[in-house]
């Protein structure tokens, strides 16, 4: 039964009167009195309601305010709908490619994780700094996202379509490729079948430093314009004159050869002789240094051809001469020289020692440099008379890297299709009519032929993260063909290579015929001594930056100097007796921060303003040098205008500087340049350790009631119990370590180490977990002042001023590891403590950020974290972006602000191994526990082992007579430990 | 009674009755402040509300926005931390070592120099908090049960020590302090009016804590303050010790001295004497204590500073010659390095403010004028600083391997957070000086009738 009971609120509803109705539509029966309350403007500030209203609002927005601020924000993770085979999540995937980028070779592994590659690792052989950084650089925001047409986002389709009808449609003008060294094989063939399609096709390879000098000479000379390989490992004696070999010159992989050439244990230590203006890598690791101006080289070089053909000749070389004569066809003379003259005498010098087929090879080349500066020239006086129709350029960029970038410039305008295929819309390609962006080396397919005989392969490690095309498929799709990966495979195919292996390897050497050349020819003609008081000019590259085509990555900018400790700047380098003479100087500030004077740089109608001066000890008196790879304007917000741009100087010899008004704010890591006279690097010479060899490495005894006993015999602490289980060391052989900073990297990029800026580096706060210290020698020894008699503040102020051409010591040093260590007594929370396995571990969760441990730490390795570095937009680089966040380390935490880091001995490769041995029931291998730094050393100078497996290469190298403890005095037991530094000298 | 010979200066001047005594030292917290103490007030407030404002800022944004880096740590953070703590030492050592030698002179001024304790106690216990990277994880340092498994406190930590050195510190100089307050607070509340000002009498009787004046409260009340006394004394000792452990026991060279623990007790009675000294100056004149803080008070004190200064002088002295002795050239550059380093300054800051200016103390006009001690009292603060300074930073900047080597410089941020706890310091001093009985009068008019001037001529006649 339904019950229909009614209720109505009075008579009138009842009887539906519509007075209910109207009043029903209002929500407030009485009319509320909105005007009066507003309108009054003198009742307002008196009236009631006003409090209470606000006290409404108050309490609205306060509660509203707060609900939103409740709201955490979403990171949505797309799990795999369908999971590739390959990928299990949590563990590494690593492919053998290759990193090519015009100037930087190296066979490489990728190291990808859930299908983003995060970490490069040698494939075996050797790489540098900029190779290990390469793969932030593909994270690289500022990229190319798609085609530009007037640098405007277009389709690939439009392009492909415009740019092939207005090839077609050129018939009289050239088309110019111009393309940095190209290694690979198989573009070389599409570059043929680009020329066969269309007629006047010109292939220009140019280089970013040049290298004419020895290829037009060994053209000369041997009738092949080719660079010659050669075996550092091989020679007795090396004498380059300005060749920074161990860094830039020529190819990357002369530093693997030139340690392996020093082996103090073997007694086979080749002598490296070094005459050079600029203190560069090599010259800081070369036995002898002697200072010579640009100017001097011909002549030297000259001098000594006339040495070894027995005339007369420069007594500075009298040494030199000495030594190659002793070691008949057994030593390489280099020359850093563009200069064709000067480069047929080195020929003639190697030739007459008879080190052709034997340290060095012309039969066997160096394919890394082929430009030729001379089809350059012609292109842009070509392009000034409009006898060019179409650019296409690929891995160069002109606009920035010429030293006639501005005649190019402007020639440029008179060129009907311009394209290019850089990866950014970088100084060139903001120029050109279509930007078709490129691939990163890691999202392409491609081969590479470094060296006669070798070859290696290039394979993708993730998809293209834009909408982005290889060069290659660029060049395919314009001749009417596509599918470059199908191209390669073909190609290899043909030459019946077993593709899937050589995939899996990265690499493969075939027996190729040796190439021809004629018999040598000596077209050498002495040069005369042409040295003149001017100030020279020496331009040299950066090992950090190189020519500046990874100007855009922080890791690298933020790599220090090795010589000159400084980062994200290039500056002009002086004698500290030429600024003198021209009142220049360098001086720190209150915080310790390095300042210096500023110049004007003029030579011949070029001037570069505002050069910071920093003084170099070991640079030439009277000459200066610059470091090209710097200035870049469109490079990205990491890059642009960082330093000056050196390019536009490299013909130029002399220079006139004008000191201007200011000074210069650097960022250097290191402030102070001697060792003090301190047992810091262990040094002696070869002859001493031949004799004798812990000779430089006799430790300090201290009398007890047993009689004298080394520090560690001496301790009031219990000791930590290492004998079970593991024992992980980590060993650094001074001698081999060269100082290039590869392992710098390798750990920026393995443990997710922040990059902090230049303003933050010369606070002295830079994060790198290991640092790579260079000392010079001093004029001041202990001994020199004990001679003179001089008081300890004159010695001591004395000692902190290098030599004019110093000796120089690297010596990495990162967390030690002390068994004793001072950092773990101090921390009031127990954050970090010792592991069983030899450890100091850094619990960063527990961490409260006294930074006592840091202040107790006597390596000051220790890192705090002064800022949150990442997701912070103060700090704008790698971290504060979401693409760059993908090489981040997903087995490394990133440190929030406010805790203590540093080097953890790559902690997470140990566990990944233990983990590994445990489920494969295994003992672990010892070669198998690589930490970053170690397995990226291109010179192995450092070794990482098990101690307490009596087998290990680690556990022979801790008993070398040449280990050493740092600091050993306070006995705080490192598990990291030195091998005294031998040089060749008597 | 106690008798006291007549050449001895009297402590009490002027010719003061009982009810005398108990008005002036009840007149400021029962009167209007004076001009003086407004300024003074407003400009104590202004650097406090900056300080906050900066440590706001440092723990918004991070310890990078003080000046140090890699290999300086610690710079003005630790060297404020130290001076105040140390500022705290002299009161501690007036109330409870005099207490136990029978002192009588401390009477005038230990409330106030104990007041200065526990402020200054404040002020330093804040610099470990805001120092802390992640300062909201404080409480990690203290040993409660908690829920992170069996975590615990590293007990080897010298910052360990200095957590529980401290909070006792605090807890004993405050309840001593409190104690020592109770009758001069049932004074207060006596002479209240609960008409004209019922909260205030409201609050003095809570604070009095039912006290009473009867014979049984008084032999409690002395019981109390002689154990208490008793408690304090070696904590005088333990604390500055414990703190000088922060570095004494670090492999630094220039903190790894075992010439630490003495050394900084003595230095902190020196720069607590000398900010006794200070405030008091001040104080005497602007609450109208003349006749209580007389030039003798002031005169012990400087005898004080004067042999605490020597000692503090020898001190330095010995750190050079053990430097020397040791032949360890670690140890032998530090110090060279801060005599002659960079920082060459802040040392001789240091040796001329704390070494040669208190032996002017050795004249008698010197030491028994108020305007030279006065001056002489700040001289004493800063050289006390720059001592602090001069260990912390000039050791650290340069210690065992040169290629670390750096120098360190403050920020606006270091100088606004010590200029805020100055700020924060002078106003809990000012408030105190209008809210409390500055004076122990109840302990002072134990002495009137032996060692007040009145008397004491009227004795002797």
């Amino acid at each position: 039964m339904k019950t229909t009971k009614k209720y109505w609120k009075g008579l009138a509803q009842l009887n539906n009167e519509p007075i209910v109705d109207t009043l029903g539509q209002n929500e407030f029966i009485e009319e509320l009195p909105v005007d009066k309350f507003l309108g009054d403007q003198e009742n307002l500030s008196v009236t009631n309601s006003s409090r209470r209203d606000f006290l409404k609002f108050l309490g609205f927005t306060t509660a509203a305010a707060t609900l939103a601020a409740c709201e955490t924000p979403v990171v949505k993770s797309i799990p795999y709908l369908v999971k590739p085979d390959e990928i299990i999540p949590g563990v590494a995937n690593y492919y053998a490619s290759t990193i090519y980028d015009g100037r930087d070779y190296a066979s490489v592994l990728v190291k990808t994780r859930e299908g983003r590659p995060i970490k490069i690792e040698n494939n075996g052989t050797y790489s540098n700094s900029r190779v290990q950084a390469s793969v932030l650089s593909l994270y690289d925001s500022a990229r190319l996202k798609s085609p530009l047409k007037d640098n405007k986002e277009i389709d690939w389709k439009t392009v492909d379509s415009e740019i092939k009808e207005k090839l077609s449609l050129i018939k009289d003008g050239k088309i110019v490729l111009l393309t940095s060294t190209i290694l690979s094989p198989s573009t070389n063939e599409i570059i043929n079948e680009f020329s066969a399609q269309y007629s006047n096709v010109e292939h220009i390879m140019i280089d970013s430093t040049p290298y004419d000098g020895i290829l037009d000479a060994n053209m000369d000379s041997f009738g092949v314009r080719l660079a010659p390989s050669y075996s550092f490992d091989k020679a007795n004696v090396i004498v380059s004159f300005g060749a920074d070999f161990l860094a830039n010159w020529m190819a990357n992989d002369y530093a693997t050869d030139y340690v392996n050439g020093r082996n103090p244990k073997s007694g086979k230590m080749s002598k490296h002789y070094q005459l050079e203006t600029n203190m560069s890598l090599t010259g800081a690791n070369a036995d002898k240094r002697i200072q010579i101006k640009p100017s001097e080289q011909g002549y030297l070089i000259s001098s000594l051809l006339d040495a070894v053909n027995g005339k007369s000749y420069d007594k500075r070389l009298s040494n030199i001469v000495k030594s190659l004569e002793a070691n008949p066809s057994k030593s390489i003379i280099v020359s850093n020289s563009n200069d064709k003259n000067v480069q047929l005498l080195v020929n003639a010098i190697n030739h007459k020692l008879g080190n052709y087929n034997n340290t060095i090879s012309i039969i066997r080349p160096s394919n890394l440099k082929q430009g030729n500066t001379e089809k350059l020239d012609n292109l842009i006086n070509n392009m000034q008379e409009g006898n060019i129709e179409a650019l296409i350029t690929y891995n160069v960029n002109p606009s920035y890297s010429l030293s006639r970038a501005k005649e190019f410039n402007t020639a440029l305008k008179n060129v009907n299709l311009k394209v290019s295929t850089s990866l950014y819309n970088d100084e060139t390609a903001c120029l050109m009519d279509y930007v078709c962006p490129d691939h990163h080396n890691l999202e392409s397919w491609g081969d590479a032929n470094p060296k006669y005989g070798i070859y290696s392969l290039m394979q993708p490690t993730i998809s293209p993260l834009f909408n982005t095309r290889q060069f290659q498929d660029s060049l395919l799709s314009w001749i009417g063909k596509s599918d470059y990966h199908a191209y390669l495979k073909n190609y290899w195919s043909r030459k019946g290579i077993d593709w899937n292996q050589s995939l899996h390897d990265g690499y493969f050497s075939l027996d190729e015929k040796l190439i021809k050349v004629k018999r040598f020819i000596d077209q050498s003609v002495l040069v005369k001594n042409q040295k003149s008081d001017a100030l020279e000019l020496e331009i040299y590259e950066t090992v950090a930056l190189g020519d500046g085509s990874q100007s855009n990555n922080p890791w690298l900018q933020e790599l220090p100097d090795p010589i000159t400790r400084a980062c994200w700047d290039n500056y002009l380098t002086i004698s500290a007796s030429t600024a003198k003479e021209l009142g220049l100087s360098n001086w720190t500030v209150s915080n310790g921060a390095l300042n210096g004077s500023i110049v004007d740089v003029t030579a011949g109608n070029k001037v570069v303003k505002n050069v910071p001066v920093m003084i170099t000890p070991g640079q030439a008196h009277s000459t200066v040098g610059m470091a090209v790879g710097y200035g870049r304007t469109r490079a990205g917000k990491a890059g642009n205008n960082v330093g000056f741009n050196a390019y536009p100087f490299l013909d130029a010899k002399k220079v006139v500087i004008t000191k201007v008004d200011g000074e210069y704010e650097f960022a250097s890591i290191q402030l102070h340049h001697t060792m003090m006279g301190r047992d810091i690097v262990k040094e002696t010479s070869l002859t001493d350790y031949i004799k004798d060899p812990s000779s430089g490495n006799h430790r300090e005894t201290y009398a007890t009631y047993k009689g004298k006993l080394p520090s560690d015999q001496v301790s009031l602490y219990e000791e930590h119990d290492l004998s079970t289980g593991h024992f992980w060391n980590l060993s650094i052989d001074l001698t081999s370590c060269i100082g290039c900073g590869e392992c710098v990297i390798s750990c920026q990029a393995e443990n997710n180490i922040p990059v902090v800026g230049k303003q933050e580096v010369r606070k002295s706060r830079d994060m790198h977990w290991m640092r790579i210290d260079r000392y010079f020698s001093s004029d001041m020894t202990k001994e020199l002042s004990k001679e003179e008699k001089k008081s300890a503040i004159d010695m001591y102020s004395e000692m902190e001023v290098p030599s004019e051409n110093p000796e120089v010591v690297f010596q990495p040093v990162m967390c030690m590891h002390c068994n004793h260590a001072p950092c773990e007594t101090v921390c009031p929370v127990a954050a970090t403590t010792h592991s069983n396995e030899g450890l100091n571990q850094m619990t960063y969760n527990r961490c409260i950020g006294t930074r006592y441990c840091a202040n107790n730490c006597p390596y000051k390795v220790r890192r705090f974290n002064w800022f949150q570095y990442s997701e912070n937009e103060k700090f704008d680089f790698h971290m504060n972006d979401d693409l760059g966040k993908m090489v981040l380390n997903p087995d490394v935490v990133v440190r929030s602000r406010g805790v203590i880091e540093k080097c953890s001995m790559c902690i997470q490769k140990i566990q990944e191994l233990k983990l590994n041995a445990k489920k494969s029931g295994k003992p672990i291998k010892d070669v198998d526990a690589q930490t970053a730094c170690a397995s990226s050393c291109s010179t192995n100078a450092l070794v990482f082992g098990d101690s307490n497996n009596k087998d290990s290469e680690v556990w022979r190298l801790r008993n070398d007579e040449r280990a050493y403890d740092l600091l050993d005095h306070l006995n705080v037991k490192p598990s990291v430990f030195y091998q005294t530094k031998i040089r060749n000298k008597s | 009674m106690h008798k006291e010979s007549e050449i001895r200066d009297p402590l009490i001047l002027g010719n003061k009755t009982y009810h005398d005594i108990t008005r002036d030292i009840a007149r400021p917290v029962e009167g209007k402040a004076n001009k003086y103490w407004w300024i003074l007030f407003g400009l104590s407030l202004v650097l406090f509300l900056w300080g906050i404002g900066c440590i706001a800022y440092t723990i918004g944004t991070g310890i990078g926005v003080w000046g140090l880096n890699k290999t300086v740590n610690w710079a003005w953070d630790i060297t404020n931390f130290v001076w105040w703590i140390g500022i705290g030492h002299a009161g501690t050592l007036i109330s409870a070592v005099l207490l136990l030698f029978r002192q009588k002179w401390r009477m005038g001024i230990n409330r106030s120099a104990e007041a200065m304790t526990i402020f200054g106690v404040v002020q330093a216990g804040l610099f470990p908090l805001i120092h802390m990277g992640r300062p909201w994880l404080a409480y990690w340092v203290f040993p409660i049960p908690n829920a992170f498994g069996s975590l615990w406190q590293n007990f080897n930590s010298p910052l360990l020590w200095d957590v529980f050195a401290i909070s006792t510190y605090l807890t004993v100089s405050t309840v001593f302090w409190y104690i020592g307050l109770i009758p001069d607070f049932a004074m207060i509340r006596d002479r209240m009016s609960k008409t004209i000002s019922p909260m205030k009498k409201k609050l003095y009787t809570l604070l009095a804590f039912g006290w009473s004046g009867r014979a049984k409260h008084w032999q409690r009340f002395e019981e109390v303050s002689l154990v208490l006394a008793g408690l304090a004394t070696p904590l005088v000792f333990s604390v500055h010790s414990i703190v000088s452990m922060d570095f004494a026991t670090s492999v630094i060279p220039g903190w790894h001295t075992t010439i630490f623990p003495p050394y900084f007790v003595l230095g902190a009675l020196f720069s607590g004497f000398a900010m006794v000294e200070t405030l008091l100056i001040i104080m005497r004149k602007v609450v109208n204590m003349e006749a209580y803080i007389t030039i003798k008070h002031i005169e012990y004190m400087n005898i004080i500073i004067l042999f605490t200064g020597s000692m503090v002088g020898t001190a330095y002295i010995t750190e050079l010659f053990m430097a020397w002795y040791s032949g360890v050239e670690f140890e032998q550059y530090a110090f060279l390095n801060r005599a002659t380093g960079p920082y060459w300054w802040a040392y001789v800051s240091m040796m001329s403010c704390n070494v040669i200016i208190p032996q002017l103390y050795w004249f008698k006009k010197i030491r028994t004028s108020f305007i030279a001690t006065f001056i002489l009292s700040i001289f004493v603060n800063i050289g006390m600083w720059f001592e602090r300074f001069v260990i912390i930073v000039t050791s650290l900047h340069r210690d065992f391997l040169p290629s670390a080597w750096t120098m360190f410089s403050p920020t606006f941020v270091d100088i606004g957070i010590f200029l805020g706890t100055i700020g924060f310091f002078f106003v809990l001093f000012l408030l105190y000086s209008r809210t409390f009985p500055v004076v122990a009068q109840a302990e002072l008019k134990t002495i009137l009738k032996s060692s007040g001037s009145e008397y004491k001529t009227r004795n002797h006649e």
